[in-house]
């Protein structure tokens, strides 16, 4: 019996021992095509999904290699049965073919007459399909190109796409690395994602995802459209290339509810693409605006369904998107997949604080008991009132502030969802609110005050989720939440992820109200993180101690310059 | 014939020596019990039907091909010399070692010529796939026959060339409206004889016409199958994973069983409800779980028991299971299902009336499934290890070796499916575990399996995010205990437990603390608990159990507290068993007519109460009983094989029983009506085939006596036919009503004695 660090489950899940000398091998071994799940301290899970076998059929590895990765690193026997199922899995891959015929267009080709046979009558498949030209080949209309992949996948013959890409309207983009570097993992990140064509690249917050963005549109050297959550992420991307490549001002444009710029390189909206006038998109002719010979879908787990709809009109150009967890709330994430293209890159985000790209987080889960009054209030409300009376209890201030002295010097955040909440905090801790209806001119100056260390503290709503860029945040203060999004819980987290000048540590707390759904919906939320492998202390309110006393921090942070 | 040669079947065997005597029991178990008395009597035996049936049944397909080359000879008794020119396309060494097979089991007998016994004659119907003669069919036959079939069409031709072929018999095709099909213009044509309704049949002379110089068809020699090779070692791992999955998810299955049983179906067997709850409970397919239940089952792991017996449970046995290593517990699981009775592909097919089969149903049992596993599996036994066969090879020369059963070898695909996934077999090659299975029984297949088979871990990992991974399978203790304290969410090689709030409350409902709980993970967790973990536990047990609940049969209420605290402490109501829920309320164990009574005797005005709270003026009826239901019937027991001091000794009282009968044997044969003796039966099969009338004793049906002289056509079933010259009519007689017979002479016929 061989004493691998791999464990092969019945249901295809693969449990990696991380403790087992060869299990760095072994990660590098699987990796191609088994999708990594869960990463907590001792185990990973990986799964061993179809679309992840046709995903590495597709980067050229074959079943012999996969059934030998995993006999090779296996601590037992794995059944016979199971081996023989991801065979057959990844030999259904590329009996169908999707190429550029010099007469007839794009057409789907065919080894295997009765795949065909079994594509043409499927229901789900038919209608995409033009006239049969000969046996084994039948013309498909290119608009119809993505949605046939998606549908042909849903029947398990995923097509081997071999029509390729424009190049898109050429443009001189190189990244400026005079006073930076590529990131190792973003350098593989990126030689993923451009020899893979499309797809996905999934990094934590704080990771550098745009540095990826950058440097696959130095790779393409075309125009570009990036598409990204709001306008002042979009600024940010803006600062980000003018920074980091030999992009200019002038030729990045900025198309929003503000401006409606279209330049080589443009940063639109997903609101203002989805933004309907009398029933119809208005701002769909972006896509046409320019031969874009890049897309870059920015938090991608965040895209809005009419986009799904239009990506699938685009399959012909290169697709890019990045997002820090493939977590969508509504479970489409293999529309994701199938549309933008299959995860090219992924890691652990403990491999990547390890290397010190990401600064190291230490979250606490503060409880605090709710008074005599509170407990009743909440003990008689609606059940759709309970998780507001829990979330906003009136007890949680006194610990906030409690949390917010122990980090005296620390720029720090408080995060919540009620509004009422906020703007409380804002007037009880002296400081900005920062929520939906502050302008974009507000905002920033706020942003940038906060940055300079005018502001230490600043009470965020949901709208600072995604995307702002805060490098020294360091404290983050969640009081309440939406529900029990895991998504939500790891973007904030990515609020302060984002490596520090000192090498100093990040605090994360989230203030919950014992034995509520306040502390269900937080335990549920924190599953991500804890798959992630952040391991949530938790502290009784009580036992919060300040700097220097028993069991609080050992040193108290020195003053930001 | 010569007159040393031995006239018949009986004379025959008297002249075998005591060996052959015990080779043809020992081959033919079923006419050694019980022992016959002597040698008239196994003629006897040898003549049942059943029992020519069961002999031809376990020949090979080249063996029959000699068996049909002497029954389609013209004559009866077939010069032994003379065999191999009839079959020139088979080796000599085969035709000998058939004659051999077959004499040995006196399905031929004869020593310079071969005579086929009258049983075997009517119990091969077809012998060498040809049909009956023209005139058993009443079909004449062309003048010209080559003449007439040289004339046929084309469509004509083929219809005839494939009957000629396997079997004579045809399925007419339905008529169609205008044209003759060509089967119907060849019954027209009288080259197809009807036999029924819509079946017809090509006389034999027709076939053999067709057949030309291979009268008996092609030769049966035994097919060369294309072996597989697989390295014993890695199929042995192959098995072992096999075996580790296979054992994991039948846990699994009797794990999730405890806890919530299935309900027995009235039908027996388990409803289809509960299968699919299982399926979607274990995370595996409905067609997977049954297979796992029905080898759980044949394992004797799981079985009806219950209140009720209305329940499947795991068994005992399935305690004692867990306790075992691997190897053992997988030898279990797979002797249980070779020597099982029921044949687990049938489950979830459509029976006749288009309905499922359920799972663990009694429809399913089929005594010839254990000899269908064994001898299907004992082929790939032959092969040393490392070589097997796949299954389309594997059954073809299953088909070869008993040619007559072919029809009972559908369901051996699946059963090598089967084997498969049990681990004994891998891709076609035994694996050592299998092979150990099939030769030394669960012991040697433990054996063989125990180094390939993890060891059982004693610890978890747990990790911050609730889950508990058991690295390895757990030893039973730990697994018991995980069971209750957290859910399975993966298992195969290793098993993923979560812990939710859910689980922990279950475990604090079994009884646990948290005390005990906390003791428990940092026992079984060899990396450190999580906090979150702790927390979770605390969390839970604060919650558990602020609530109650408690069971009581009725209440006494009232708005005056006054009141009720008086009754309460009224000596006289001390017999209601009353007890302070809270002000206001009592509560008593008894029944509310016998508080009613007890506080009405003490003097208080109590009124009953409906549970909506109206007055009531009388309680309700007592309620009623359920009744029970009868237990289910025990296991068939499979027959005791003879042993070789039975033989021996069955073989001497044979000859001792002939000894004394040939000192008292007389002509005609007598007997006490309903006793038939083989000689009777043998002089009666004589008559038939030499066309010579026979002198009978008969009693008929309503028990007057006759003698007849009886010119017999056919001896068939027990009957024999014949035109009865006495009386001037064909006729029927019951040989178990025939009380003596004799070969009548041509002149004793006019005047019967």
């Amino acid at each position: 019996m061989s004493d691998g660090p791999l464990i092969v489950q019945s249901d295809k899940t693969l449990l990696l021992e991380v403790d087992h000398p060869s299990s760095k091998e072994c990660r590098a071994a699987i990796a191609p095509f088994a999708e990594l799940e869960r990463s907590p301290e001792h185990v990973h899970t990986y799964r061993v999904t179809p679309l992840a076998l046709w995903n590495a059929r597709a980067a050229g590895h074959d079943a012999e290699q996969v059934v030998d990765a995993l006999v090779r690193y296996s601590r037992y026997p794995v059944p016979h049965a199971l081996l023989v199922d991801i065979a057959d899995t990844m030999d259904r891959y590329g009996r169908l073919t999707l190429a550029n015929h010099p007469v007839h267009g794009l057409t789907l080709t065919s080894t295997d007459r009765a795949v065909l046979e079994e594509v043409v009558r499927s229901k789900r498949v038919a209608p995409m399909l033009g006239a049969r030209i000969d046996a084994d080949s039948v013309v498909v209309h290119p608009s119809e190109r993505g949605r046939l992949k998606q549908a042909l996948l849903k029947i398990g013959w995923p097509a081997e796409d071999l029509a390729g890409y424009v190049d898109g309207q050429a443009h001189p983009i190189e990244l400026d690395q005079s006073d930076w570097h590529l990131r190792d993992y973003q350098q593989q990140a990126v030689d993923g994602f451009w020899a893979g064509g499309s797809g996905v690249v999934v990094l934590p917050c704080g990771a550098g995802k745009t540095l990826v963005g950058a440097a696959a549109m130095a790779e393409a050297k075309a125009t570009t459209l990036i598409l990204v959550t709001n306008t002042v992420s979009g600024r940010q991307w803006k600062r980000e290339l003018i920074a980091r490549t030999t992009l200019t001002e002038e030729e990045i444009g900025e198309y929003s509810g503000e401006r409606k710029e279209i330049r080589p390189v443009t940063i639109a909206t997903y609101q203002v693409i989805t933004t309907r006038r009398k029933g119809e998109y208005r701002h769909l002719d972006l896509f046409d605006a320019q031969d874009w010979g890049l897309i870059v879908y920015d938090e991608v787990h965040l895209l809005p369904a009419p986009i799904f709809r239009l990506t699938a009109d685009l399959q012909s150009r290169r697709r890019l998107g990045l997002t820090a967890t493939l977590v969508r709330e509504d479970g489409r994430e293999d529309d994701v997949f199938s549309l933008i293209g299959p995860k090219r890159y992924d890691a652990p985000w403990r491999d990547i604080e390890a290397q010190g790209h990401i600064a190291p987080a230490e979250c606490v889960e503060v409880r605090v008991s709710l008074d005599d009054e509170e407990r009743m209030t909440y003990a008689v409300a609606e059940p759709e009132e309970r998780y507001r009376i829990a979330a906003t209890a009136q007890s949680k201030l006194p610990v906030i502030r409690r949390v917010l002295e122990r980090h005296p010097n620390e720029p720090s955040l408080v995060i919540g969802a009620y509004l009422d909440q906020l703007e409380e905090l804002g007037a009880a801790l002296d400081a900005p609110v920062i929520q939906g209806s502050t302008t974009n001119k507000e905002r920033e100056r706020l942003f940038q005050a906060f940055r300079t260390g005018e502001i230490r503290t600043l009470v965020v709503s949901k709208v600072a989720n995604f995307s702002i860029d805060l490098p020294e945040a360091a404290v983050a203060v969640q009081v309440s939440g939406t529900f029990g999004s895991r998504q939500e819980e790891a973007q904030r987290l990515g609020r302060v992820l984002r490596p520090k000048a000192d090498g100093r540590q990040a605090h994360f707390y989230t203030v919950v109200s014992r034995d509520t759904l306040d502390s269900e919906y937080a335990a549920h939320r924190q599953r991500f993180l804890a798959e992630q492998g952040y391991a949530y202390t938790i502290v009784d309110a009580a036992d919060l101690a300040g700097p220097g006393e028993v069991n609080g921090p050992d040193w108290v942070d020195e003053p930001a310059d | 014939m010569p007159p040393d040669q031995p006239a018949t079947l009986a004379a025959w065997l008297r002249t075998r020596t005591d060996e052959q005597l015990g080779a043809l029991l020992v081959a033919r178990p079923d006419v050694a019990r019980p022992a016959p008395s002597d040698v008239v009597g196994l003629a006897t035996r040898l003549a049942v039907p059943v029992s020519v049936d069961r002999a031809l049944d376990e020949l090979d397909a080249a063996t029959l091909q000699v068996l049909d080359a002497v029954l389609l000879s013209p004559t009866d008794g077939v010069p032994r010399t003379g065999l191999p020119a009839l079959l020139p396309d088979v080796p000599t060494e085969v035709v000998d070692a058939a004659v051999g097979t077959l004499t040995t089991r006196a399905l031929l007998w004869g020593d310079d010529d071969l005579h086929a016994p009258e049983p075997v004659r009517r119990a091969v119907r077809y012998p060498a796939g040809l049909g009956r003669r023209a005139t058993d069919l009443r079909v004449p036959l062309p003048r010209d026959l080559p003449g007439t079939l040289a004339d046929l069409a084309p469509d004509e031709r083929t219809v005839l060339d494939r009957l000629a072929g396997d079997r004579p018999v045809g399925h007419l095709p339905d008529t169609t409206a205008g044209s003759l099909s060509p089967a119907r213009r060849l019954l027209q044509a009288g080259l197809l004889a009807r036999i029924d309704a819509v079946n017809v049949e090509l006389p034999r002379e027709i076939g053999l016409a067709l057949r030309g110089d291979r009268p008996l068809g092609p030769p049966r020699l035994r097919p060369e199958p294309e072996v597989s090779e697989r390295d014993p070692a890695i199929a042995d791992r192959q098995a072992a994973g096999a075996a580790l999955e296979v054992l994991s998810r039948v846990n699994d299955v009797l794990t999730a069983l405890e806890e919530e049983p299935a309900g027995l179906l009235r039908s027996g067997g388990l409803g289809v409800r509960d299968q699919k709850r299982l399926a979607k409970e274990l995370r595996i397919g409905e067609a997977d779980l049954a297979f796992l239940v029905e080898v759980a089952h044949a394992a004797g792991l799981l079985d009806v028991g219950g209140a009720q017996r209305d329940e499947w449970l795991p068994t005992r046995g399935y305690d004692a299971w867990r306790e075992q290593d691997l190897a053992d517990r997988w030898a279990l699981l797979a002797a249980g299902w070779l020597t099982s009775v029921r044949l687990i592909s049938l489950v979830g097919q459509r029976d006749v009336a288009g309905k499922a089969v359920n799972v663990l149903s009694p429809d399913v049992v089929r005594q010839t499934a254990p000899t269908l596993r064994r001898s299907a599996l004992g082929v790939l036994a032959e092969f040393p290890p490392g070589q097997g066969l796949t299954a389309p090879e594997l059954l073809a020369l299953l088909r070869w070796r008993t040619p007559r059963r072919a029809d009972r070898l559908t369901p051996v695909p699946d059963l090598l499916a089967e084997a498969e996934r049990l681990g004994v077999l891998v891709g076609g090659v035994l694996s050592s575990g299998g092979r150990g299975l099939l030769t030394g029984g669960e012991d040697d297949a433990a054996d063989a399996m125990r180094g390939l088979l993890p060891a059982p871990v004693d610890h978890v990992l747990a990790q911050p995010d609730l889950s508990l991974i058991a690295p390895g399978p757990l030893v039973a203790d730990l697994a018991g205990t995980l069971a209750v304290v957290a859910d399975v969410e993966s298992s195969g090689g290793a098993t993923v437990y979560r812990v939710s709030d859910g689980s922990i409350r279950r475990a604090l409902d079994a009884g646990w603390s948290a005390g005990e709980l906390q003791d428990f993970f940092t026992r079984a967790s060899r990396t450190p608990v999580p906090q979150a973990l702790e927390f979770l536990i605390d969390d839970v047990a604060r919650q558990h159990g602020r609530l109650r609940v408690g069971a009581i049969e009725c209440y006494v209420r009232s708005d005056d507290h006054g009141l009720v605290s008086q009754v309460l402490s009224d000596r006289r109501t001390a017999g209601a068993e009353l007890r302070r829920l809270a002000p206001g309320v009592l509560v008593s164990g008894l029944g509310a007519d016998e508080v009613l009574t007890v506080l009405r005797t003490a003097g208080y005005a109590p009124a009953g109460e409906s549970s909506g709270g109206a007055v009531l003026t009388r309680p309700k009826a007592p309620p009623r009983a359920a009744g029970r239901r009868p237990g289910a019937a025990a296991a068939a027991i499979a027959p005791r094989p003879l042993a070789p001091d039975d033989v021996a000794a069955t073989v001497r009282e044979i000859r001792a029983g002939d000894t004394a009968l040939a000192a008292r044997r007389t002509e005609p044969v007598r007997q006490v009506p309903g006793v038939t003796t083989a000689s009777t039966l043998e002089l009666l099969s004589r008559a038939v085939r030499e066309g010579v009338p026979v002198w009978l004793g008969y009693v008929d049906a309503q028990g007057s006596g006759s003698q007849r002289i009886v010119q017999p056509v056919s001896l068939a079933g027990g009957f024999l036919q014949g035109f009865d010259e006495g009386r001037g009519e064909s006729r029927t007689f019951a040989v178990h009503r025939i009380t003596s017979v004799a070969l009548a002479d041509a002149e004793d016929a006019a005047a019967p004695s």
